[in-house]
């Protein structure tokens, strides 16, 4: 995997908090840095800082766009001090896999990093909140675009993570597998990602998000 | 003349014979109706000067219910706010038809108007000028009428300087008037518009006086020169006037900045500069510098990303500031996730207070973070409070322990909500709801501890 971060101090932290089974590939430190190196080295997944400086300005988001080519086989987990609304939900539309705050332990990182390495998305409870909040809390009918709105069942789960449940409690909780849990946060994400839907706009426009 | 709020609004009356114009009138100005029909009369056999007058009423006055609506934005006045706008429109024939019907007004309408216009932010001070200077343009072309000999070499230059010092004059007072508020680019444009026109009018003037002719031809190379002799003096002027205005705005710019970043460092130093002294002085002490560092990060990020929108007394801000004093008490991270939003009733002050003891609970007992997740909804507001701790059994607690039983579980009953305490080895969850009515709860309101309501029913 590859470290995107402007500050060393924070970068070799993390290096050290990390399983030992994850093999940082390589770090950068800036918008151009960062494209260049995970080009280079084309890793499973990317730890990448929100506020970046370089390029014009756009930090992580300016990062995944220049690496859409990428994004098929490199997933991006997006890291951050700021639990600001704006900041969060725009990296996830512009394409990465989950979201979590520089405060989260190492071992909790090193399981978003496999996690997101498996093709899953990586909740916090703050972004499950701002996905509740976006979204609404009414579940959709089925009639509805399936894109507009949350499923009953994805609302419960969304629920249960914004409560501070893991994917296993979530599991627990709902009778249902771990990997049908991941199956719907993976829903849900690509819900956020995708979806215009006009409360979603609107949500967004109100936090200055577009 | 009268104050202007002791005169009714000048509107077409219900009571009407044509079109309730008379009716208005005379009740705008206090005489009797009949008075003001026969008057508008007799106008009327005099060249028809009161047809045209009584039509121009009856086109530019409201009527009195279209006058009520229009009266939620704009305050009542002597002079209906439509009369004044088509006095330019008005033909010399009949300014003098005009001249006649509002001579009862006009004795007093021009000292009144020189004070009103010197008082700022008076209503219609524009618009009574604008008609005494047209009754002094029609009295002016009656005097002519009737034979008076008028120096209108004189007077038209004359009247062009005053016009145009008005204008570039008027300006001043607005500046000030405006203050801080910001101008748009709207605003400078007419701005630069009036300038013109009133530097066009002063000049044009000027030349007229000067050069003691009327003659066209003359006052065309006299223009031609001035305005070449402005150029000039503009193309010597304009680089100092620019540099100036560049100084002047890279200052103002310059203040702005330092401002904020005093501003800036002001706070930092209260807040983040002391918590990193006393981080050091108690590095021994692990669970005073996590503390600190937790507060110290609220704070701030509280400051970077608040809200400016955002009203306070909001029930989620309870939940926060709840969660901010356990935090601060206890020295356990309490995250807390909100979503949707309503104002704080006394009934909500009741469910944070549980949620605040939940919070204390699970901080004291619980390990790791504890998770507090709020969510309003039109139905109900829902708080979980989530924690890693051991667990326990909320039937084994003594009953002489009033903090669940009588804080969390009896408190909610109390107020028409629920609470139940699910507890596990893995942790326990605390759900607190709070329907919207309390009416609407009094049928669940008895199911008590067990109880599984907290789960959130689609």
């Amino acid at each position: 995997m590859v470290i995107v971060d402007d500050h060393a101090i924070f970068r070799s932290g993390l290096k050290a908090d990390l399983d030992p089974d994850i093999v940082v590939a390589g770090e950068a430190g800036t918008v151009e840095e960062a494209i260049a190196v995970i080009a280079a080295r084309r890793p499973d997944v990317v730890l990448l800082d929100v506020h970046l400086p370089g390029g014009r300005g756009g930090g992580g988001r300016e990062v995944l766009a220049g690496s859409t080519p990428l994004l098929g086989t490199t997933r991006f987990l997006a890291l951050s001090v700021s639990d600001a609304a704006e900041d969060v939900v725009s990296v996830i539309r512009a394409g990465a896999r989950g979201y979590v705050t520089k405060t989260i332990s190492g071992a909790e990182i090193s399981g978003a990093v496999r996690r997101v390495a498996g093709g899953d998305a990586v909740f916090s409870p703050r972004l499950a909140g701002f996905v509740l909040d976006a979204f609404g809390t009414a579940p959709a009918d089925i009639a509805d675009d399936q894109l507009d709105k949350l499923s009953a069942r994805e609302l419960e789960v969304m629920r249960l993570i914004a409560r501070g449940y893991s994917y296993k409690e979530v599991a627990k909780e709902l009778f249902i597998s771990i990997k049908t849990v991941e199956t719907h946060v993976s829903a849900v994400l690509r819900k956020l990602q995708l979806s215009s839907r006009h409360e979603l706009t609107r949500w967004a426009a109100e936090r200055r998000l577009l | 003349m009268t104050t202007p709020p002791a005169r009714p609004p000048l509107v077409r009356s219900s009571d009407r014979v044509i079109a309730g114009v008379c009716a208005g009138l005379a009740n705008h100005l206090g005489w009797p109706v009949r008075m003001v029909r026969i008057g508008m009369v007799v106008a009327a056999l005099a060249g028809g000067a009161g047809v045209a007058f009584y039509a121009w009423l009856w086109i530019m006055v409201p009527t009195a219910d279209e006058n009520a609506r229009r009266n939620a934005r704009r305050p009542a006045s002597p002079i209906a706010p439509a009369v004044s706008a088509p006095d330019s429109q008005q033909a010399p024939g009949t300014a003098g038809a005009i001249g006649a019907a509002g001579t009862p007004g006009s004795s007093g309408t021009e000292p009144q108007a020189a004070w009103r216009s010197r008082v700022p932010g008076m209503p219609f001070g524009k618009e009574i000028l604008l008609g005494a200077g047209l009754l002094l343009a029609a009295g002016i072309l009656i005097a002519r009428l009737l034979g008076v000999d008028v120096p209108l070499g004189t007077l038209i230059p004359v009247a062009a300087i005053l016009g145009g010092a008005a204008i570039a004059w008027m300006q001043l007072d607005e500046t000030r008037r405006a203050g801080l508020v910001d101008k748009t680019k709207a605003d400078q444009a007419g701005g630069w518009a009036r300038l013109a026109a009133g530097l066009a009018l002063v000049v044009a003037g000027v030349l007229v006086m000067v050069s003691g002719s009327g003659s066209w031809e003359q006052t065309w190379l006299a223009l031609l020169a001035s305005v070449a002799v402005l150029g000039g003096v503009a193309l010597v002027l304009l680089p100092w006037g620019l540099k100036f205005w560049r100084d002047l705005e890279t200052e103002r710019a310059g203040r702005v900045r330092a401002t904020e970043r005093a501003e800036i460092a002001a706070h930092l130093h209260d807040s983040v500069l002391q918590t990193l002294a006393l981080i050091q002085r108690r590095a021994g002490n692990e669970h005073d510098v996590i503390r600190l560092a937790r507060a110290q990060e609220r704070e701030l990020r509280g400051w970077l990303y608040r809200d400016a929108g955002k009203e306070s007394g909001q029930l989620s801000e309870g939940i926060k500031a709840a969660a901010a004093e356990v935090e601060d008490a206890l020295g356990h991270p309490v995250d807390v996730v909100t979503v949707g939003d309503c104002a704080m009733t006394q009934r909500h002050e009741a469910l944070v207070q549980a949620a605040r003891e939940a919070m204390l609970n699970a901080a004291r007992h619980g390990g790791g973070a504890v998770a507090v997740y709020l969510e309003v909804t039109d139905a109900a507001a829902e708080v979980f409070v989530k924690d890693r701790g051991p667990g326990f059994d909320p039937d084994s607690v003594p009953a002489d322990r009033l903090g669940v039983r009588e804080s969390i579980i009896g408190r909610m009953n109390r107020h028409g909500g629920t609470a139940a305490i699910i507890s596990s080895p893995d942790g326990t969850e605390v759900r607190l709801r709070l329907p919207v009515t309390a009416a609407a709860s009094a049928g669940t309101a008895g199911a008590a501890a067990n109880a599984t309501n907290g789960e959130a029913k689609p």
